[in-house]
């Protein structure tokens, strides 16, 4: 917590300090350069700040980018009402974040590999990446708008929140969505606390007959524990490698003894329920199996994503 | 395959008609060219080209010609040049009408080292050293002379007859394909992905760099290739004729397939495992003109250029604003003149 106050203070005086300069400059030119067209101004005022990027790249970020190419941090941008110019999908644009639709419902598709000439389209002044392309490849996307891949991990999105908040200048709003989401998960804490103290979960994924479990750290399993703070079985603890979704048996399932099972699967029937082993499943035999289908914020990152879970945990425990 | 008349190629009829062909050939990929400039994703009109190449086209339509749409149409041309060349000297060489470097597993032998490389130079925390690109031309180029030694090695029973060549050719393939799935499964999951498109043969990230890359290598091996093509042409009349010529075969053999391994592995380290353009053009070449290489591996040369700047046309128009790797067109196109030939080749 404190930490948290020191940085924010940080950030704060960092901003000042950043907005101090801008009306120097401003007002500089103003004096020097009477004679300067509207337009030449506008190119003066939005000069651009200079961040290095996860490629190691100084990449000069323009202010106040409008056309913004993020593919599959949406996420991240929504939460900073920011809307991207196209958003990301698979399968020739049939295969969208289909939780987020409400948002993104209008905002045109790209392919998730990002072909250049599909970037060209949107024609956008600012791109940003996570995957780190190969060098070539980012030299191609600069020739477009200036480029800027991620630093912060994958598999932690209040850092990536954090950077895409200084990246796109709004470092106030991005510590506002994470706190605000801190506050949300605190109810869904509370509500744990009072209804489910002391009992395990796990958020299970069912592809026809194989199982997968959430990593404890990672997607809605930092939500499940990290936030709502259902008790680690002791299994998924185990099994916790390098994947967000580890394959586990039914036996290991079984194994987990969990008092409350979310299960991601989009088959009604599945043989697997008609098993021993998962009708002797605590959370079977207390009827607090929840079901949610694929599509739905279990499987992503970001703080919405993360906050549909939380809404999903609460709607489950009532 | 083996016409016994005159060895010079300059004088006779044929070589007019070759010629000819070439000329036509030549003409042909310039079209596609240029239809390929205007196609894809974003539309480009004839007179937007003209007016983009004349210097008054919009900024937008600049970028697109000249740093999207004409690199990877000249790696393209490359590729096919490469591609095509490489086949044509495996082909004469073993004296195996099947001995496409794609298809003997040469490809997949530089692929492997390319995807090793590549992961290697991942676990490192630091940022790829700027060789990295540079290198791996070097590298698949050096997988590919290891999967070729191998082949020889194995396929080696008292000399070494077509269909064994190639059935040692096609384990080798498989064994490397084994080996990147290996290495892949190590990858990250966006590195495996990219790999994967990689190796499935892919141009669709061409730029500048990627040609100038390529470029050297096509410069130096495809002349040295035509330098070499008399000597290959006498090799056709049999071992024992050739030595009576005055040739020593083992020698220029060696030097010959380093010659081909080195094209076809530049070639794969830009574009990955497109297979059968190496099987498929010098095929066509020995049709229209003949089975003496002086004259077969220009022509072939051509043909493979066409073949893959068609082929990536397609790859980038069928399903676009998505791409589907121009690797697996050249194999809707090769996979059954390869069936075709295998049915019809009785030794």
């Amino acid at each position: 917590m404190k930490k948290l106050v020191v940085s924010t203070l940080s950030l704060t005086l960092f901003l000042a300090a950043c907005n101090g300069e801008n009306t120097v400059d401003e007002s500089e030119n103003d004096t020097t350069e009477d004679t300067v067209t509207e337009e030449n101004k506008e190119t003066t005022d939005s000069e651009s700040r200079v961040l290095t990027d996860g490629a190691g790249q100084d990449v000069d970020i323009p202010e106040n980018p409008e056309a913004i190419i993020a593919s599959y941090l949406e996420d991240y941008l929504l939460a900073l009402d920011v809307i991207p110019a196209a958003q990301w999908s698979i399968s020739d644009g049939e295969g969208v974040q289909y939780y987020l639709q409400d948002d993104l419902g209008d905002v045109p598709t790209i392919p998730y590999d990002l072909p250049y000439e599909a970037v060209m389209e949107f024609e956008p002044d600012f791109i940003m990446i996570r995957d780190q392309p190969e060098q070539d490849m980012i030299d191609q996307y600069n020739l477009i708008a200036p480029t800027y891949v991620l630093n912060a991990s994958p598999t932690d999105w209040r850092e990536t929140m954090r950077e895409v908040g200084t990246v796109l200048d709004l470092e106030d709003e991005s510590e506002t969505v994470i706190e605000d989401y801190d506050a949300r998960a605190q109810e869904t804490a509370s509500l744990v606390e009072e209804q489910a103290d002391g009992e395990s979960a796990a958020a299970i994924w069912m592809i026809d007959t194989s199982l997968f479990v959430v990593h404890p750290e990672r997607s809605s399993g930092a939500v499940l524990y990290g936030d709502a703070g259902f008790e680690i079985p002791a299994v998924v603890d185990q099994l916790s490698d390098d994947a967000d979704w580890a394959a586990v048996s039914l036996e290991e399932v079984a194994e987990m003894e969990v008092d409350h099972l979310f299960l991601i699967s989009d088959d009604e029937e599945s043989s697997l329920t008609e098993d021993r082993l998962w009708q002797n499943i605590p959370a079977v035999q207390n009827e607090a199996v929840y079901t949610f289908d694929s599509q739905s914020a279990w499987l992503y990152y970001g703080p919405i994503a993360n906050e549909q879970v939380l809404d999903f945990i609460d709607g489950s425990l009532q | 395959m083996t016409d016994t008349d005159d060895l010079s190629p300059f004088k006779d009829r044929v070589f007019k008609r070759s010629l000819y062909f070439f000329f036509f050939l030549l003409f042909l990929l310039l079209i596609l060219t240029v239809i390929s400039l205007g196609s894809g994703h974003l539309s480009l009109s004839p007179g937007d080209i003209w007016q983009t190449v004349t210097g008054s086209g919009t900024e937008a339509h600049q970028l697109l010609l000249f740093q999207f749409r004409l690199p990877r149409i000249i790696l393209a041309v490359l590729v096919g040049i490469g591609m095509a060349t490489a086949g044509a000297l495996f082909q004469g060489v073993t004296q195996n009408g099947l001995a496409d470097p794609g298809i003997i597993g040469i490809h997949t032998g530089s692929g492997f080292f390319v995807v090793l490389f590549l992961y290697l130079v991942s676990l490192s925390q630091d940022q790829p050293p700027w060789w990295a690109n540079i290198g791996l031309p070097f590298v698949a180029f050096v997988g590919g002379i290891t999967a070729a030694i191998l082949i020889y090695v194995l396929a080696w029973k008292e000399g070494v007859t077509p269909i064994r060549l190639v059935l040692v050719g096609i384990g080798i393939n498989a064994g490397f394909s084994a080996a990147i799935l290996l290495v892949q499964l190590r990858m990250s999951e966006s590195d495996f992905n990219r790999a994967i498109i990689w190796l499935s043969g892919s141009i669709w990230n061409a730029s500048w760099a990627t040609v100038l890359r390529l470029l050297p290598w096509i410069l130096l091996f495809v002349p040295l290739a035509l330098y070499k093509a008399r000597i290959l042409s006498v090799m056709q009349l049999g071992e024992e004729m050739a030595v009576g010529l005055g040739t020593a075969v083992e020698k220029e053999r060696i030097k010959l397939l380093i010659i081909g391994v080195a094209l076809s592995a530049a070639s794969v380290s830009v574009a990955g495992g497109v297979a059968f353009v190496g099987l498929v053009a010098p095929h066509l070449a020995r049709r229209l003109v003949g089975g003496k290489f002086q004259r077969m591996i220009p022509v072939s040369a051509v043909i493979g250029a066409i073949l893959i700047v068609l082929s990536d046309s397609i790859a980038r128009t069928v399903l676009a604003p998505s791409e589907i790797p121009v690797g697996l067109i050249v194999s809707v196109i090769g996979a059954p003149y390869f069936i075709y030939l295998l049915i019809t080749i009785k030794e």
